[in-house]
């Protein structure tokens, strides 16, 4: 998936699931989602399943780190960049 | 779909029940450090303290299923839920890290955990920061090749008894719950400070404990995994001690529904075995139908972390059946038992408090609610 694909997906997603739709339309892509725990140890939990389940992207937990979940724009960047790697033996 | 266990999984989980049941025949709980160190060692001797390691660190290299269906066997014929508690959160929430991110350093310790001699604590939980981890104040400064840990953790299991201590701190305050790191921290360390057993209402035979870290340079070749990933490692452990280390309680209600048909197919009152009641009958029903329900959930979660896949759902509805189940299996109990089974002879009320802190420990039943419903979309 483009960064294009992935990028709207995963912000629908965040203002959702843990902003309540976000109504006043405040979440960007640069939004720091760590420090502004909009990312907790739940909704970290819950962007991964999302991940797994809905962009079938398992992310390796050596990546999950502060520098890929700081904001929209890093997180679409790793995952856009798992998809783009080749499946083992293909 | 496949609901048969493989005859290699049958004949293991019947070894180990009867190994279980033959060392711990005599067995009650107890508290001395001392004698609970020698039940640890009886637990190693069959390979309980070591089962998902692998061979070359001294265990047996099992899946999250069958380490599962070991502690399982472990629950179904020891009656010291504590002593199978505490084996298993230091197998699974300390073991477990330690050979998945640990340096070569830190997996040197692997073989004496996986012996039953080196115990480990899990030290997360503190007074603010409960299900919320992201909350932790506990702080680790780096300075050079080493780490000084400042902090208390409030509820560490086999903290009394344990040689290490796998410790979560903040080491980047902006980043939240990914700015904590995790670190195995020998307990012979300068500055680690263990506090008296805390008084509990049940699971005796593990001994819990306040730690404090206090100004306690630990080197950077104990850090688990790189800088930040102590949130990941340690929802990581969760899973692997929300599905197996339950399975105990698995273990526990099988133990407690025989001994329910027993009493009741015995116990005669009216001129007629009260298990002819059906008021006793659907009871028992319902105990067992809670069991098989919360057993399958929990196989199925066991075996989606066997396929590598974490599925957040499936380990909190595992661990929701399994606590719930096994909290209103032993109030049941109780009633089946009348007043015998409130005197601490019958064995029932020890199950009682051992299964109560159940829908608390390893995350709060209102926590796992919290994320199946989330899940689900709400």
């Amino acid at each position: 998936m483009t960064l294009d694909e992935v990028t709207p997906r995963i912000r629908t997603f965040i203002a959702e699931s843990f902003l309540d739709g976000d109504p006043k339309g405040e979440l960007t892509e640069s939004t720091p989602l760590l420090e502004w725990e909009v990312l907790n140890s739940m909704n970290s939990a819950l962007l991964l399943n999302f991940l797994r389940e809905e962009l079938r992207v398992e992310v390796p937990l050596a990546s999950i780190n502060a520098a890929n979940f700081r904001d929209i724009t890093s997180i679409s960047k790793l995952v856009s960049g798992l998809t783009a790697v080749p499946a083992e033996g293909a | 779909m496949d609901f048969e266990l493989s005859p290699l999984q049958r004949e293991r989980y019947a070894g180990i029940n009867a190994a279980v049941a033959e060392r711990f025949a005599e067995h009650e709980t107890c508290t001395d450090p001392e004698l609970v160190r020698l039940a640890w060692k009886d637990a190693a001797s069959i390979g309980l303290t070591g089962m998902c390691l692998p061979e070359e660190h001294g265990g047996a290299g099992l899946g999250a299923l069958d380490t599962a269906l070991g502690l399982e066997a472990f629950g179904r014929s020891c009656s010291d839920m504590g002593l199978v508690f505490g084996v298993a959160a230091h197998l699974l929430s300390c073991a477990v890290p330690v050979w998945e991110f640990g340096t070569d350093a830190a997996r040197e310790l692997l073989a004496g955990m996986a012996a039953g001699d080196v115990i480990a604590g899990n030290a997360m939980t503190e007074d603010e920061a409960g299900s919320d981890v992201g909350r932790i104040r506990t702080t680790a400064k780096g300075s050079g090749d080493a780490y000084v840990l400042e902090g208390e953790k409030s509820f560490v299991s086999n903290a009394p008894i344990a040689d290490v201590f796998v410790t979560y701190a903040v080491t980047d305050p902006a980043a939240g719950f990914l700015g904590i790191s995790a670190f195995a921290v020998p307990r012979e360390l300068d500055g680690v400070v263990v506090g008296p057993p805390l008084p509990k209402m049940g699971l005796n035979g593990c001994l819990a404990a306040r730690v404090r870290f206090e100004d306690c340079v630990v080197p950077a070749r104990y850090r688990l995994g790189a800088e930040g990933s102590g949130g990941a490692i340690f929802q990581h452990s969760m899973a692997w001690e929300r599905g197996c280390l339950f399975a105990g309680y698995l273990g526990l209600m099988e133990r407690q529904l025989a001994e329910c048909v027993g009493r009741t197919t015995r116990r005669r009152q009216f001129g007629r075995k009260i298990a002819g009641f059906q008021a006793v009958s659907h009871r028992i029903a319902r105990m067992r139908q809670r069991l098989e329900s919360a057993r399958l959930l929990l196989y199925r979660a066991c075996w989606l972390l066997d396929q590598g896949r974490t599925d957040v759902g499936a380990i909190a509805m595992a661990k929701t059946a399994v606590s719930e189940a096994a909290v209103a299996n032993s109030l049941d109990a109780m009633q089946l038992f009348g007043a015998s089974g409130y005197l601490a002879d019958a064995g029932i009320e020890e199950q009682l408090r051992d299964c109560l802190p159940t829908t608390v420990f390893s995350g709060t039943t209102e926590i796992q609610l919290e994320l199946i419903a989330r899940e689900a979309g709400l």
